[in-house]
């Protein structure tokens, strides 16, 4: 049932940096997560997206969120009813010139 | 100490959006602590309802799945997610469209705050 889902997950997870991903459902329940990510991220993440979108309430698109910490990304989007958190490893040359 | 852990589940209440109620009690549905958003909700307080709690989660731990340690209860109108942190019941009560997945992931973050009143609930 959840196939298409998993595929989805499998395709962010193995592209280049990604650490972890995650969707939640419009409760912050998991849907799913694929690499190394805590499934309990997914009600935080998506209480962040909606706070976030009460930033611009009159939006059509939906906003995207990137938290930076250590060598690290996070990024969170909310699209309808579903929620996406992606975890993401700076790449070296990135996380060197960033310290420059 | 009690209005330390007062205040922290009063932030806690206010970080969670369309949450309404966090009650602490016994497993005998003892009232411990109790911090709520103005809205009235006494259905929470009701003598039955953490008894009953209890005895589903007792029923559920049978299932071979190991300890129960959440129960989450949606209706129409409210959600309640109760945890069973023993000799403590610890009761969420919110909003339908509630972040669920925000108020377990509270579940860790709560731990150290009930060493206190689980100590003292045992030595009584």
């Amino acid at each position: 049932m959840e196939s298409q889902l998993e595929k989805v997950l499998a395709e962010i997870a193995a592209r280049q940096d990604t650490v972890g991903a995650l969707l939640a459902n419009r409760q912050g329940l998991c849907l799913g997560a694929k690499g190394n990510i805590n499934p309990s991220v997914s009600g935080i993440g998506m209480a962040i997206s909606e706070q976030v979108a009460k930033l611009e309430p009159n939006s059509a698109v939906p906003a995207t969120i990137c938290l930076y910490s250590g060598n690290m990304r996070c990024v969170i989007q909310k699209d309808g009813e579903i929620t996406g958190v992606i975890f993401k490893q700076q790449a070296a040359a990135q996380a060197g010139s960033a310290a420059n | 100490m009690s209005d330390d852990i007062k205040k922290y589940f009063n932030g806690l209440l206010h970080k969670v959006s369309g949450l309404h109620v966090i009650q602490i009690t016994d497993r005998d549905g003892v009232p411990l602590l109790r911090v709520s958003q103005e809205k009235n909700l006494d259905f929470a307080l009701m003598p039955s309802f953490i008894p009953t709690f209890t005895t589903a989660c007792d029923q559920a731990s049978k299932l071979g799945l190991g300890r129960n340690k959440t129960i989450i209860s949606m209706y129409s109108n409210y959600q309640v997610v109760q945890m069973n942190k023993l000799p403590l019941i610890l009761t969420f009560v919110g909003a339908e469209n509630c972040n669920t997945g925000h108020i377990l992931a509270l579940e860790h973050q709560v731990d150290g705050y009930l060493e206190d009143i689980k100590q003292a609930v045992t030595e009584a």
